[in-house]
């Protein structure tokens, strides 16, 4: 038997925890739609946090947030000529 | 030099009117100068619900107008020292007013008052942004509902890029019991989502509809919970430091349920 405390019950999903999670993605939607320097600003700690690892040429670098089904999906292409030796670092 | 403080919340009906009323009473009960100003014009309320609706003479489009002196239009509040209040027009001309009329109102009032307190009317429009032109720092006031915290959030990108800071927000209307059971978000849920400072937490309470028929501010009555809130809010924007308490109130049977379901 694999009955967990809340099936015993007949507990549903609590709704103020549905409600969280609906709300994350929505306002995260929504900050994007309006606020045109989010994306610039990710791109930018993105590619920082990626040059220590890898070159690559800024212009060919996309980025888009796209909803599937009621998750949002954070899509970077960061299309990288050389891989940085990291035998080098400690 | 006085403090302007923008009470905004981009949803309607969530308690700004009724926030700006009993923080601007609650902190003339301190001892601070006050002007409560109402920006909502078309829909001016804060008057009816401090219950000097039948002392106003002039309103902020008057003296925008220089149909009369700002001090002459202020009313002043007989029930406690230092509380005064800027009603709004009433008339639909609401294209009269400008951004710069507010900032020249709230800097004339700022050398004189310690605390101005501007009520906002719902919506991200001309009206919030002449609410909030003058302002130095603003409270979002917000109810634990998925609707007012999305609008909310609206509202703190517009005060943040009009660098307005600190934004404090206000929880309002919450409800132990349905927090308890699962139904209503807590300030954790809240304050996880919105990602701002949290000034205080509002319980629901009767008192406020009961005291707001009366015209006379919650704070008045000592003991009921919502004056308790708004008395506390009101101590923390004058710099004193006093910690929310958890208005949190778990049933026995829904602790133990917890306590089971975190720790199978
Ligand atoms: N803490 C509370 N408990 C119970 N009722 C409240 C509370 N706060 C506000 N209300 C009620 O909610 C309604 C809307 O409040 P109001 O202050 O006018 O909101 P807003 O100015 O944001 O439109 C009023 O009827 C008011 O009495
Ligand atoms: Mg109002």
């Amino acid at each position: 038997m694999n009955l967990s405390i809340k099936q015993l019950f007949g507990r549903k999903p609590k709704s103020s925890n549905i409600a969280k999670q609906r709300l994350k993605l929505v306002i995260t939607q929504d900050r994007v739609d309006v606020d045109d320097r989010f994306m610039t600003r990710l791109h930018h700690e993105l590619a920082e946090v990626l040059a220590k690892y890898f070159e690559f040429s800024a212009s060919s670098v996309k980025m888009n947030l796209k909803q599937e089904g009621n998750s949002y999906i954070l899509v970077a292409d960061f299309p990288y000529t050389k891989f940085h030796d990291m035998s080098m670092r400690k | 030099m006085g403090k302007v403080i923008v009470v905004t919340s981009g949803k309607g009906g969530v308690g700004k009117t009724t926030s700006a009323a009993n923080l601007g009473t609650a902190l003339a009960l301190l001892g601070k100068s006050v002007v409560l100003v109402d920006a909502d014009v078309g829909l001016r309320n804060l008057d009816i619900v401090m219950g000097l609706e039948s002392r106003v003479v002039y309103t902020s489009m008057d003296v925008i107008e220089k149909e009369c002196e700002l001090n002459k239009a202020l009313v002043r509040d007989r029930r406690v020292n230092g509380l005064m209040l800027l009603a709004a027009s009433q008339k639909n001309n609401k294209d009269d007013m400008q951004p710069e009329h507010m900032k020249a109102i709230c800097d004339n009032l700022r050398t004189t008052y310690d605390f101005i307190l501007v009520d906002s009317p719902a919506g991200i429009e001309r009206g919030f942004r002449n609410a909030s032109a003058g302002a130095d720092e603003a409270i979002v006031v917000t109810t634990p509902d998925v609707s007012a915290i999305r609008d909310a959030d609206r509202i703190i990108g517009l005060l943040q890029n009009a660098e307005i800071e600190p934004i404090n927000l206000v929880i309002n209307r919450f409800s132990p019991q349905l927090v308890g059971n699962g139904s209503m978000m807590d300030q954790a849920d809240v304050l996880d989502i919105l990602n701002i400072d949290l000034i205080g937490v509002v319980p629901e309470d009767s008192g406020v509809i009961t005291s707001t028929n009366r015209g006379i501010p919650l704070v008045y009555e000592d003991g009921s919970p919502g004056a308790q809130a708004y008395m506390r809010i009101a101590r923390r924007l004058t710099g004193q430091r006093i910690p929310i308490p958890d208005l949190e109130q778990k049933g026995l049977f829904s602790s133990l349920l917890n306590w089971f379901t975190k720790n199978r």
